[in-house]
């Protein structure tokens, strides 16, 4: 049997700064300079007023965690030996949300609202990936 | 634009028992349902004058052909659409809408899907989830997510909205796992027949917290049919056709996964084709108007949540509703009397069928021990997709 793998994101011209800042570690975020609304995940354009003027802006890195899951089953894939893991959508400071995994706590230490703040998991030579850890109070 | 309310009725309907139905081929279910369809309108096949039939993956590609084969309809127009989990709602919707124009007189709306061959779990595998559930090439919205693991984020969040604990979240869910399972052991044609305790839900395994296996609905096969006749010939038909009062179909933008406005303890699309059903049907207030409900409960939380979108409760108020015991089968407002999809399972195709077919035996009176007292507007609702990214169709039948 072949050993699954994780998805690896494919990278493309606009989503490329973001993966190259994670591998630096650090995370990135768009933000507008017309409407000056931030974005995420990346676009070509502003999906507020479609202006093509946007720019990559450092993101604090902090957020709370907005809702979230235990997986504690799956089908056959590479995530199985990970279990249980949670899966979460985190808010950031700056407003947007991202999908992503809350690490470096047991997965019933999670709940709604906690602070959280962006570490990187290296996946592959190119990817990178932002998780986050809960805050050390 | 008009109301589709009165203009065609269903005059005849079948359903196949569902459940592992490892001896009959798609087309074996699809003969099954719509014989005993054609025999319950005093039809024979051959009245039938055009075919829209639905399924997910079954058959495809192609299956119109196949189907109208099978049924011996040679060289009528057959259509097969696909509309998620509304699959079958919009097969009927789609009939109804030719009926209505005038374009036939009598046509044929049938669902149905094949499952437990394919293997498929309800747990997308690497190559389900990259050919047919993710957002092709959208490299930041959701790909191996599962729907287990979404419909339990909607349950986190419910939680922390108000204000209950995990336990006191995951005892509210269990109690609609046990009505539907009650319910179930009243439906000779349902997969699943046994009855299950709140500990038994609780105890199961976990598979996304806070959503236990028990939370879930399962895999199974089956079709279900209706023959469709223009409102005023209806009665040639039988004494008791049932009407058509509404259908409608709200399709989101599917930006809820990320966008930070999107509200995870709701469904807006079933709000919405809810609230444009009640108008289509002149429905002023769904909690006393609609006397049943089958609904599309893939999940605990998902029911839990259908309550408060299709307004039979106040936002918040399900759990209130279910101590009361509002959506049990002698409850005010019975919700999935014949045990809905927990007790059903889920062959996608066939689902919505599945619920009027319960409508309307509800509404002729011939639904045995699961009868209603004294049904009038019955309301079936299907939801694809996941909370954030939904397909949702709200049927109301009733009689006239
Ligand atoms: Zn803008």
């Amino acid at each position: 049997m072949n050993t699954p793998e994780k998805p690896v994101p494919p990278v493309n011209s606009w989503t490329a700064p973001y993966w190259e800042a994670a591998r630096k570690g650090k995370l990135i975020i768009q933000k507008c300079r017309d409407c000056q609304k931030y974005i995420f995940y990346p676009r070509m354009s502003c999906p507020f007023c479609f202006s093509d003027r946007i720019e990559w802006v450092q993101s604090s890195g902090r957020g709370t965690v907005y809702t979230y899951t235990i997986v504690r089953n799956n089908a056959p894939s590479a995530f199985l030996a990970d279990m249980p893991y949670v899966v979460a959508v985190v808010r950031l400071e700056e407003g947007v949300q991202m999908m992503t995994n809350v690490v470096g706590c047991a997965p019933e230490e999670v709940h709604c609202d906690m602070p959280v703040e962006v570490i990187f998991e290296k996946l592959t030579e190119e990817i990178t990936l932002p998780k986050f850890k809960p805050v050390k109070k | 634009m008009e109301s589709i309310k009165d203009k065609v009725a269903i005059v005849g309907m079948g359903c196949t028992k569902f459940g592992e139905n490892w001896d009959l081929s798609l087309n074996d279910m699809v003969i099954e349902a719509v014989y005993e369809a054609c025999e319950d309108a005093g039809i024979s096949p051959g009245d039938i004058q055009a075919v829209w039939f639905g399924s997910y993956w079954s058959g495809v590609p192609a299956p119109s052909q196949p189907l109208a084969t099978t049924l011996k309809l040679d060289y009528k127009p057959v259509t097969r659409l696909e509309n998620m989990c509304a699959t079958a709602s919009d097969a009927l919707r789609q009939a109804a809408y030719a009926v209505a124009s005038g374009a036939c007189d009598i046509a044929l709306a049938v669902g149905a899907e094949k499952l437990k061959d394919s293997g498929y779990s309800g747990l997308p595998t690497d190559e389900l989830a990259m050919g047919l559930t993710s957002t092709a090439l959208n490299t930041f919205r959701s790909r191996m997510f599962t729907a287990p693991g979404h419909f339990a984020m909607m349950a986190t969040s419910y939680f922390n909205r108000y204000g209950l604990s995990p336990e006191e979240g995951r005892m509210m869910l269990a109690k609609i796992m046990v009505k539907n399972h009650k319910n179930g052991t009243l439906s000779p044609k349902a997969h699943f027949r046994r009855e299950i305790t709140v500990e038994q839900v609780l105890n199961a395994p976990i598979i996304a917290w806070p959503l236990g296996l028990l939370d879930c609905c399962g895999v199974s096969d089956g079709a279900a049919a209706a023959i469709l006749v223009r409102g005023e010939l209806a009665r040639n038909f039988r004494p008791d056709p049932v009407y058509i009062k509404a259908l409608q179909v709200a399709v989101g933008p599917q930006e809820g996964y990320m966008n930070p406005r999107h509200d995870w303890t709701m469904v807006k699309e079933t709000y919405r084709a809810g609230a444009a059903a009640y108008a289509e049907a002149g429905v002023k207030n769904p909690r006393e108007e609609i006397s049943m409900a089958e609904v599309h409960d893939c999940f605990s939380i998902t029911e839990a949540v259908i309550y408060e979108d299709l307004q039979f409760t106040r936002r918040g108020g399900a759990r209130e509703e279910i101590e009361a015991g509002t959506f049990e089968l002698n409850g005010k407002l019975p919700v999935n009397m014949d045990g809905g999809l927990k007790c059903f399972g889920h062959p996608i195709g066939a689902t919505g069928l599945r619920m009027v077919y319960e409508l309307y035996k509800q509404i002729q009176g011939k639904a045995g021990p699961r009868q209603v007292k004294n049904p009038g507007l019955g309301l079936a609702h299907n939801l694809g997709g996941t909370p954030g990214g939904a397909t949702v169709s709200v049927i109301i039948v009733g009689p006239k």
